[in-house]
């Protein structure tokens, strides 16, 4: 009797909840056109992964691309209406399940990918949000400009908004921070019953141009940063934009100590004396190299001597004397104390270029990551990309190998762990260690995966690692790890309830899945 | 109840020939457009069908690889609604050459559409086309004999290929032999060969279709029936270099053929690459005819002909006898004219619009003509040049290379 009664109520509560999605469904339709909704099936199953394959496929019960902002606040108002989750799309090359659903709406935010306005005098652009990097930047490189940072390294197909949401690094970094650091101010509709539609930085005095972020009001800018999509869809940004420097150059060393205390030194040393010359630095690990080397598809005769990590620099200037200059000055502090030697990739694999060649190229930025994100694809690929002070690199790079030690048997089979794939510099003396670890691609391997994913996540979170692309997983951990106060979660929720009180965007981040559920049993209590 | 566990290598005959790439795909997106400013050949886009569609996953490559993936796991059945999307593709293969793990896209696609044929989910539009080239030998419905149509406007004789050895057979195909406003590339091919004094040959009435349409469209009944005669013609006939001056013809003999053309011994030669070596041979000059000219790369001489795409043979040609004004999009990142993989008889409302950007892209250059050397390619861009009422002339440079011999 009690089961029948479970039963018809779980039944009741589908067949009101297929009504709500044919309601809405209509109504969505009256706002795009019939051409862009769809519930079928096989489009589904097209929505249901990004490169996030740790995953299981979620299927949306419906898909929309929204042509402009006004479509998506319309859309917002029958979702508050309805109370049908939602979760916005941009590239959909996100690795960490930020932009997938079960049920609910997804957005593909793709069509809107207009470049309104490059304004070449006061170096700022505005641009909708599903533009890709790579064509922004093909734009801007036409005229000379560049945004710095070029966005992730997935940057072909990456979104502006998308970088916006999961506060991304990228090559420029080194000298340009974060993508959110060269933002101004954005345009977003907030998930409330009525849809609203507002603008933040200099854009918020509607008299104003979009040229700077801070003044007007408090930096509500910074709320749409990094929030993975919990408290707004921006639909437009506002860059800053930089002349594009003539001069670049590409320069390899590899350290003659496996030591990464001298890898924090010289850090150190490049970040105080060379500053402004370092457009990047990227230091890939011995480990990493030795991997390459293995792959090599044309394979030197003579075995590289490969003694340390290898520092990938690429310097620029505006004026060919001072690019010498900095080239000058990075030998200096790189053969200092014999600390390491100039290196070619050409000596691990043939086919590779010499430094001497190398052009800044988007291939260069936007391929960079492809040969790890699955190191033999199909594989699943789980980031653990993060943040730490560049004085605690050798520590934390311990506390990694630790940790992969002692749960070696925790890790799928065959699965392949590294602390860092790379070391990419960030301004002041902070770096990204970009790491994870792969497995197959297969369904018995995807819970496995998942579970000592969130542990490793956990585990850098608690020694004081600071995650950006947080999506699903990592939000996640960050939660488990007791990370947050009471009172910052409390914030947290007060501040999304202002925004979304029927709790309708991009829910499951950060474990929250109402109001009232209480985020704190999602602790992982009594692991070191 | 018997319960049957689901197995997806029977269940998918032809995608489980693909093997473990079927799995290859980590869905990164760089198939949607890709757009390079640094890259050389500059590269605009990359997806026509999904510019001018409602532009959703399934549109381009990366949905349709995903709906592959779902369909081998069992997550997802066959469908017409699959397939009107599906076969909305030219299956140009932008998509591989953008791809960062080098896959050929193009080949799961044709794959999928023959999962979707077999299990009755093809496209209504395609039936009488892979019917005719089944029961006629060529998919537009004619009596075969038409193809000796075209042979009547020259003014030497050509040898019958059924009946005499010839140094070369010229194979037409059937968009040449059979579209009156195109028969031209077939009358130019030949009157160059002539006046070069090319010992040829061509089928006439008896050619039997490539069967390019049919592989495309996934009718791989269609193709296999004409692939078989084709293959029985050609052993008869002896040939050793077969050329045509079709795009489509020239990638299915070269690529789709490859096993059998190899066990004949056969090489095969777009009628360009041919010429270019005879005029070497002989040492003959070109006339420059004084005209500006852009080119547009057939999809099936670059991207989908394998090794040793033909981007440069037409450009060396094109500089010596006119003036060269490239389009923004070249080579292996060129946009496609919208006319392959079925989309012209599928949709043709969707292929005229992509050639009508292609035209667009061609105006742009300033060129007075419009020069290819795929019939098929002339047919859809001189289609949307009408529809433009574009000022811009489309052309074969086999017609250029006629004039620029005289």
């Amino acid at each position: 009797m009690g089961l029948v009664l479970i039963l018809n109520f779980k039944l009741d509560n589908l067949i009101i909840k297929m009504s709500k999605i044919e309601a809405i469904y209509k109504e969505i339709e009256k706002i795009v056109g019939t051409n862009y909704i769809t519930d079928k099936d096989f489009m589904k199953a097209a929505y249901s992964r990004n490169v996030d394959p740790a995953f299981p496929d979620r299927w949306p019960d419906i898909i929309v691309r929204p042509e402009n902002t006004q479509e998506i606040s319309e859309i917002m108002k029958a979702a508050n209406k309805y109370k049908i989750p939602m979760v916005p799309r941009g590239g959909g090359a996100d690795l960490v399940g930020g932009a997938a659903i079960q049920g609910g709406i997804l957005l593909d935010l793709t069509r809107m990918n207009k470049i309104i306005e490059i304004n070449e005098h006061d170096f700022y652009c505005e641009v909708e949000c599903g533009v890709t990097w790579g064509a922004l930047l093909s734009n801007l490189y036409e005229k000379g400009l560049t945004t710095g940072v070029l966005g992730p390294g997935s940057g072909y197909s990456a979104t502006i908004g998308g970088a916006l949401s999961n506060s991304t690094a990228g090559f420029g970094s080194t000298k340009y921070g974060l993508v959110p650091d060269i933002c101004l101010g954005v345009e977003v509709v907030l998930p409330n019953p009525q849809g609203t539609i507002i603008r933040t930085g200099a854009a918020a005095n509607k008299f104003a141009k979009p040229f700077c972020r801070y003044g007007v009001a408090p930096d509500f800018t910074g709320l749409f940063m990094g929030d993975v999509g919990v408290m707004g869809i921006k639909t437009k940004a506002f860059l800053r934009l930089y002349p594009n420097s003539p001069y670049k150059i590409q320069k390899n060393y590899i350290l003659n100590k496996n030591d990464y205390k001298i890898v924090y030194k010289l850090m150190y040393t490049l970040q105080k004396e060379v500053r402004e010359g370092l457009h990047d630095l990227y230091i890939n690990p011995r480990v990493v190299i030795q991997l390459l080397a293995s792959q090599a598809e044309r394979k030197p005769p003579k075995r590289a001597k490969i003694s340390g990590p290898v520092f990938m620099f690429i310097l620029e200037a505006f004026d060919e004397k001072i690019l010498d200059i900095y080239v000058d000055k990075v030998h200096k502090i790189m053969i200092k104390d014999n600390s390491a030697r100039i290196f070619e990739w050409q000596e691990i694999d043939l086919n590779e270029m010499l430094a001497k060649n190398w052009k800044l190229n988007f291939k260069f930025p936007y391929s960079y990551f492809n040969k790890f994100v699955a190191l033999a694809p199909p594989k699943i690929s789980c980031t653990t990309c993060h943040k730490i002070p560049i004085s605690v690199i050798d520590d934390k790079k311990k506390l990694n190998n630790l940790f992969d030690n002692e749960h070696r048997g925790e890790f799928p089979s065959q699965s392949f762990s590294l602390f860092a794939r790379s070391i990419h510099l960030l301004p002041n003396g902070h770096c990204v260690f970009a790491g994870g670890f792969n497995a197959e691609n297969a369904d018995d391997q995807r819970q496995v995966a998942m579970n000592i994913w969130h542990k490793k996540l956990r585990s850098q979170v608690k020694y004081g690692g600071v995650h950006y692309w947080l999506g699903e997983a990592i939000s996640q951990s960050i939660v488990e790890a007791d990370a947050y106060t009471p009172e910052f979660l409390q914030f947290f929720k007060d501040l999304k309830k202002v925004l979304d009180p029927n709790f309708l965007l991009s829910p499951n981040k950060f474990h929250m899945y109402s109001y009232d559920n209480n985020i704190s049993r999602y602790i992982v209590k009594d692991e070191n | 109840m018997i319960i049957t566990e689901f197995n997806p290598k029977e269940k998918y005959k032809y995608l489980n020939k693909l093997g473990d790439a079927l799995l290859q795909c980590i869905a990164c997106g760089d198939c949607r457009e890709a757009t390079d400013y640094t890259a050389n050949p500059q590269k605009w886009g990359v997806c026509v069908a999904r510019d001018h569609t409602s532009g959703f996953e399934p549109y381009f490559g990366r949905g349709k690889m995903q709906i592959i993936r779902s369909l081998w796991q069992g997550k997802l059945e066959l469908s017409k609604d699959m397939a009107e999307v599906i076969f909305q593709c030219p299956t140009c293969n932008a998509c591989a050459e953008a791809c960062a793990y080098e896959m050929d896209n193009a080949l799961f696609y044709e794959a999928l559409r023959a999962e979707l044929v077999d299990a009755g989910c093809g496209l209504e539009a395609h039936i009488p086309m892979n019917q005719a080239m089944v029961e006629l030998f060529n998919p537009y419905q004619r009596d075969n004999k038409q193809k000796n149509n075209w042979l009547k406007n020259l003014d030497f004789k050509v040898k019958n290929a059924s009946t005499e050895q010839a140094e070369v057979l010229y194979f037409v195909g059937c968009t040449a032999a059979l579209t009156p406003e195109i028969q031209k590339v077939a009358i130019n091919t030949a009157k160059v060969l002539h006046k070069l004094g090319v010992d040829f040959s061509v089928f006439g009435e008896h050619e039997v279709c490539c069967g390019s349409v049919a592989m495309r469209t996934g009718n791989r009944h269609a193709f296999n029936s004409v692939a078989i005669k084709n293959y029985e013609l050609f052993k008869k006939s002896g040939v050793k270099t077969i050329i045509t001056s079709c795009a489509g013809c020239y990638r299915t003999l070269k690529v789709d053929y490859t096993d059998f053309l190899e066990e004949l011994g056969i090489q095969v030669l777009h009628s360009i690459e041919f010429i270019k070596t005879i005029l070497k041979d002989k040492n003959v000059s070109l006339k420059n005819l004084g005209i500006t000219v852009t080119y547009h790369d057939p999809c099936h001489t670059g991207r989908n002909a394998g090794v040793n795409p033909l981007y440069e043979e037409p450009r060396e040609f094109l500089s010596k006898i006119a003036n060269l004004n490239e389009m923004k999009t070249i080579k292996e990142n060129a946009k496609c004219c919208g006319a392959g993989g079925g989309l012209k008889k599928g949709f043709p409302d969707l292929a005229l619009e992509i050639a009508k950007s292609r035209v667009k892209e061609a105006e742009d250059t300033g060129a007075e003509y419009l020069v290819s050397i795929c019939p098929f390619c002339f047919r859809n861009l001189n289609d949307a040049i009408k529809a433009f009422n574009s000022d811009i002339k489309m052309i074969d440079l086999l017609e250029l290379l006629d004039l620029a011999l005289s």
